[in-house]
């Protein structure tokens, strides 16, 4: 029968959640029903942190059935992520995208909500945003949202593309429920840390400041053109901000080379890998651009 | 890729290649359901829960009405045999027993839901499982994401050959929509189909035959 191109289609729809089937497991870790995870590497397995409940006798059933204990390594309930080691290497690592999600991309939402084998449904990426604030004092830079379901036990499940990869971790514990999606190399990068260190630290500051106006002869001088900053209403004592030379009335308008328009985005800015790093903070004093270099403390 | 004609093409193909075998199934009391031209001299497949206690009347492609005779009828797979008087239809092939389903692959389902006729929706196969009926047997399943309703029941699954993958039926309910895998509706016909060979040779005896 000739193939046309329906049925090529459907064959790499097939193949791609076979082959990231292989990386997609069934994690055991609360009383109601289980839920999924990806192995990221071959004793890591990247998941969801509202469906790990307990932290004692979880167990990971691997695609070919067989069931392996593990620990938690790290979680953090910001970013609903956990990582879990398992006690001896045995998972098959999962394939990450080489290229972000887009808009209209066809994408499989797979699971392992059981012992039955993979579960799948077909969707395409509907939106891109972020930053979001989650549920947990967290801030997630960027997600992604499909229209495919997401059926009981996905939490930790993969997003995949129709090439086999996996575009992002889909977790319905950061939007009320709803499902939404990690992009991959957030998830990734976050995992990685979690794994190092247990735990995701957010960096502090020691800044009351709001959201104002920059005037345009003010984003002349500023020699870019940024419509908004953080104005400065009380530096803490002792804080890094004051130890950084932080005064009240600075307008920060942007930290790391990245500019701050937002509360969300120096909130984004200060969580991940900055803490006990000295970063380069662009201020507005007087109306004239300065740069204060100011050492990331852990909140 | 082979690209043999557009996407958008080959579904409007298949879409026309199975539509002319679904037909309309609909009992003296109850709403509509859908069904499935299962051989050209009339038979005709759709859900045991579609027909009531009175034989149902099919509506062809053609609009052509007829009065369907029960041949057959299994509440514990939900699947039901009709015969009517027409000849020359087309049926739909069902798959081999051989070609196994995959979780991912494209599905296509076709029938009247909500008795919007003639409606064709898409999806994958979600998951394959079994579904228990009331003597407790377990039942191959094909689980979906394809959207279906009341007037989906007895219409067919298809894969992207255009062969029958499963017969829609809402047995279960949830949110996964669920078909009646193809293996089930094979030995369902092939045992009706023996049944009624060996009747017809026994009528055919004749008084002669049994001195």
């Amino acid at each position: 029968m000739s193939k046309t191109i329906l049925v090529e289609l459907s064959d790499a729809l097939a193949d791609a959640a076979e082959s990231v089937g292989k990386a997609t497991v069934l994690v055991s870790a609360r009383r109601r029903m289980p839920a999924s995870g990806i192995s990221y590497t071959a004793d890591l397995i990247l998941t969801a942190d509202h469906v790990i409940e307990r932290e004692e006798d979880i167990t990971v059933t691997l695609a070919d059935g067989t069931q392996v204990s593990a620990k938690v390594a790290g979680r953090d309930a910001g970013s609903d992520l956990a990582v879990l080691k398992l006690e001896r290497a045995a998972a098959q690592a999962a394939e990450v995208t080489k290229s972000p999600a887009r808009l209209g991309q066809i994408a499989l939402v797979l699971g392992r909500p059981s012992t039955n084998g993979i579960e799948a449904s077909l969707g395409t990426v509907s939106a891109i945003g972020g930053p979001i604030r989650t549920g947990h004092g967290g801030m997630l830079e960027k997600y992604i949202r499909t229209d495919g379901i997401s059926y009981p036990g996905f939490s930790g499940g993969p997003l995949v593309a129709a090439d086999g990869t996996v575009l992002g971790v889909n977790t319905s514990g950061l939007a009320n429920g709803a499902a939404l999606t990690i992009p991959a190399d957030i998830a990734w990068r976050i995992a990685e840390t979690l794994a190092k260190q247990g735990r995701v630290k957010h960096g502090y500051l020691g800044i009351r400041s709001q959201a104002v106006e920059i005037p345009n002869f003010t984003q002349k001088a500023l020699q870019r053109a940024q419509a908004s900053g953080l104005l400065v209403v009380s530096v803490e004592k002792d804080s890094p901000a004051s130890r950084g030379g932080l005064m009240v009335g600075d307008i920060l308008v942007s930290v790391a080379g990245l500019p701050i328009l937002h509360h969300d985005e120096l909130f984004a800015r200060l969580s991940g890998d900055v803490v006990g790093k000295s970063e380069s903070l662009e201020i507005l004093r007087g109306g004239q651009p300065q740069t204060l270099d100011v050492l990331i403390g852990e909140r | 890729m082979n690209f043999n004609g557009t996407l958008t093409q080959v579904i409007h193909e298949l879409v026309e290649q199975v539509m002319p075998s679904l037909v309309i199934v609909r009992g003296r009391r109850y709403g509509a359901g859908a069904g499935i031209v299962w051989a050209e001299n009339g038979l005709i497949l759709t859900n045991n829960h579609v027909i009531g206690r009175q034989a149902p009347i099919v509506v062809l492609q053609n609009d052509g009405e007829y009065e369907a005779r029960l041949l057959a009828r299994d509440p514990d797979v939900d699947l039901a045999l009709l015969s009517i008087e027409a000849a020359r239809l087309t049926p739909l092939k069902p798959a081999s027993r051989e070609a196994s389903l995959r979780i991912g692959e494209l599905v296509f389902a076709f029938g009247h839901p909500w008795g919007q006729r003639n409606t064709v929706t898409r999806g994958i196969v979600s998951a394959l499982g079994f579904a228990q009926n009331r003597r407790g047997d377990t039942l191959p399943i094909v689980r979906s994401d394809v959207p279906l309703a009341p007037g989906n029941s007895g219409g067919p699954l298809v894969n992207a050959y255009g062969q029958v993958v499963g017969i829609n039926a809402m047995i279960v309910g949830g949110d996964q929509s669920v078909s009646i895998a193809v293996s089930v509706v094979n030995d369902f016909v092939d045992k009706v189909l023996a049944k009624q060979a060996a009747q017809d040779r026994a009528s055919q005896h004749t008084p002669a035959d049994v001195l």
